[in-house]
């Protein structure tokens, strides 16, 4: 009898063959296709991240809304997140001093402004003060509001461009086209911010809070600030100061983070002081994003200077 | 064939205590050349397979080989520590990822190691309880290290003072242990991890004091000049780091004139290796670079050579045990004269004769061997472990 043996070994093999799966082709390193896990410090950095990336990153930002993310103090379960992230975006120039204060891995931190640091502004005067629900908190040393010179943002978004492309280099065209959209909205806001000034850049403004720096330098606005909260009423030391302010430089317009109270705006009109908001943004708004707040501050800031007046 | 090898292993149950000294003393003399070997080899694997998974350390100009100990097995007296900006300066060349080391305090005997959590990625370290540390004053404990301490997530280790006649010096601090981690059987184990920072605020750097501005601190206060407070040494620094005073620490100075002990430098190909530590080879060069695996290999030539002395030692000592061996045999020989006679006058051959004895001699011989060969097989199981236990512990 003939031995069907070899046949069905050949017949064997064949399925064999056709069922096994096919290797697995190693992939080359940053040829990882997984979401970029971004952890940032602050809304800014947030709305960067998401306008550069697109779909190639998640982008968390884990802090309560209703705190500003400077003065945040983690609790260690809240780190923990973000030493599982892939990269770590910071502000830089001081901003989140609890960076300061946690474990997060080095190799994983980018500075957003490192290249700008030698440009970095001190804070004059730091005053503490006791207020807001965070309670007693200090801008003393390096003043860290950087993304509100455009100009600056515009750096800022460009490190977290080279950050992104290290990491996920097979998106780099993505991230270029993100990258220059985002760029033409900001240098678009920075022209706009230009000629507004460039109408009276001799107008003192008062700032509600030491946060307009960069904003000051970038436009030569002649700005001088105190250290108020919108949703605290100044006590009486806190108007004498600004009274004191006022005889130097003659402010008609104070410039708030936020809406402030009813009572300190009529006051503040009792000594020929009206308030607008220009909006830091430095946490997740309620309505709109980091963009449409800034050109809000821009329409804010034009009324101010569509205003002559007499100093 | 039988019956020759009954009569041999009859002989050598009967005669136990000569049988039992005579493959004692060929045991050792089989096993002793090759457990060397054996011993002497794992040992430079585990030396060396540390040194080798580390590419590059950096550390001050002096001693590479105490460089390599403190900072691979946490060991050795501190090396010189050098500036912070070196693990900057690494971090800028664009060749290397730096990863700081600072191995300067200890807890009851257990290193205090300050790092960066890119350590742990580094040695594959990972959190077996608890968590990894994530705020300042926290540390994730070596397996070893826990049960020496008695430890674990939740507790507290306090560092020990340097000198307890240094009161200017090192103030102890209480950290609480946020993990503990898998144990690697390697020095990890046997080390406390804490943030570089917490490993400045050991050192002095850093601190966290009571508020100047608040009436608890005016007896404290010095002078007050509008928003300059200076205060006297009286102010009420704390020892603990929690919740409540976490946000008071801060640190004065410049940071890059922090202290490490050691940066690894984790280069991102060899070729960056090479242009890495050509920048340390100048005489100007307040550093070095050394690679681990040399220093090691070095080390362990030493110990090769002797050895070779030892193994040379053990081969002639060996030879006259044989000797002697022969020559207990020959003299039993002697002494079996009436009982061989014996044999041949109940019909047994000189062939036969012959065969009994030489059976004697191989089974002999075979459980020596066997013995040696198990004793061996043991030293390879076991002598790992032991030699890693001998190298952490000494």
């Amino acid at each position: 009898m003939r031995s069907h043996l070899p046949g069905a070994l050949l017949i064997v093999g064949a399925i064999m063959t056709a069922c096994s799966p096919e290797p697995a082709t190693p992939k080359a390193s940053g040829e990882d296709d997984g979401k970029l896990s971004v952890y940032v410090v602050n809304y800014p950095l947030l709305y960067f991240a998401e306008r550069i990336g697109g779909d190639a990153v998640g982008v968390e930002f884990p802090l309560p809304a209703d705190i500003d993310p400077a003065f945040w103090e983690p609790s260690p379960e809240s780190i923990v997140p973000f030493q599982q992230a892939d990269v770590i975006l910071l502000n830089g120039a001081g901003y989140a001093r609890w960076v300061e204060k946690v474990s997060l891995p080095e190799t994983k931190l980018v500075d957003t402004s490192k290249s700008f640091a030698t440009r970095f502004l001190q804070v004059e005067d730091a005053v503490k003060h006791s207020h807001g629900p965070q309670g007693e908190h200090s801008h003393a040393g390096t003043a860290f509001t950087t993304w509100l010179d455009p100009t600056l943002a515009l750096e800022q978004a460009g490190a977290v461009r080279t950050a992104l492309v290290n990491l996920r280099p097979q998106h780099e065209a993505a991230f270029a086209k993100g990258f220059t959209a985002l760029e033409r909205d900001l240098l678009d806001l920075d022209k706009r911010l230009q000629a507004t000034v460039a109408r009276d850049p001799k107008k003192p403004l008062v700032g509600s809070h030491p946060v307009y720096q960069y904003l000051a330098r970038r436009y030569g606005l002649n700005l001088r600030s105190v250290h108020w909260e919108p949703d605290s009423a100044p006590d009486e030391k806190m108007w004498k100061e600004l009274q004191k302010l006022l005889e130097s430089h003659p402010a008609k317009w104070m410039l708030w983070e936020g809406p402030p109270l009813g009572e300190t705006i009529d006051k503040l009109e009792r000594l020929g002081v009206r308030s607008t908001v220009f909006a830091p943004c430095g946490n997740v708004p309620e309505k709109g994003d980091f963009l449409s707040v800034l050109r809000n501050n821009a329409r804010n800031l034009e009324a101010v200077f569509a205003e002559e007046g007499s100093y | 064939m039988t019956d020759v090898l009954y009569l041999a292993w009859r002989y050598v149950l009967f005669h136990r205590y000569k049988t039992s000294i005579l493959v004692l003393s060929i045991t050792l003399i089989a096993y002793l050349p090759i457990g060397l070997e054996v011993l002497v080899s794992q040992s430079a694997e585990e030396l060396t397979a540390r040194a080798a998974s580390t590419p590059l350390l950096i550390g001050a100009r002096g001693s590479a080989l105490e460089l390599v100990l403190n900072s691979l097995y946490f060991e050795s007296a501190s090396p010189t520590p050098m500036r912070y900006e070196q693990v900057e300066r690494v971090a800028e060349s664009g060749q290397a990822s730096p990863i700081p080391l600072h191995a300067r305090f200890r807890a009851r005997g257990v290193p205090i190691v300050g790092t960066t959590l890119d350590y742990f990625d580094f040695r594959r370290l990972r959190v077996d309880s608890g968590r990894q540390m994530a705020v300042l004053g926290e540390c994730v404990l070596g397996a070893r290290a826990a049960d020496e301490l008695g430890a674990g997530p939740g507790g507290s280790v306090v560092s020990s003072p340097e000198n307890v006649f240094d009161l200017a010096g090192v103030y102890p601090l209480k950290m609480r242990v946020a993990g503990v981690l898998a144990p690697t059987g390697g020095p990890d184990d046997g080390a406390v991890f804490v943030d570089l920072k917490t490993a400045w605020v050991i050192e002095g750097l850093g601190h966290g004091h009571q508020n100047l501005a608040s009436p608890a601190a005016s007896a404290a206060v010095l002078e007050r000049d509008g928003n300059r407070i200076v205060a006297n040494a009286s102010v009420v620094e704390y020892t603990e780091i929690d919740a409540s005073n976490l946000e008071s620490f801060h640190f004065h100075g410049d940071r890059a004139g922090y202290p490490v002990t050691a940066v690894i430098a984790v280069p991102h190909d060899d070729k960056a290796a090479v242009i890495l530590q050509g920048r340390y080879q100048s005489n100007d060069e307040p550093c070095q670079s050394v690679r681990p695996r040399r220093v090691m290999d070095d080390l362990l030539s030493t110990i090769f050579r002797v050895r070779g002395y030892v193994v040379a030692a053990v081969v002639l000592v060996g030879l006259s045990t044989l000797a002697t061996a022969a020559l207990v045999f020959l003299l039993s020989l002697r002494l079996r004269q009436r009982e061989i006679r014996t044999i041949v006058k109940i019909g047994g051959s000189r062939r036969r004769v012959a065969a009994v004895l030489a059976s004697e001699v191989v089974i002999v011989l075979l459980f020596s061997l066997a013995l040696a060969g198990g004793l061996t097989l043991l030293t390879g199981w076991l002598g790992s472990a032991a030699m890693r236990a001998f190298i952490v512990s000494s």
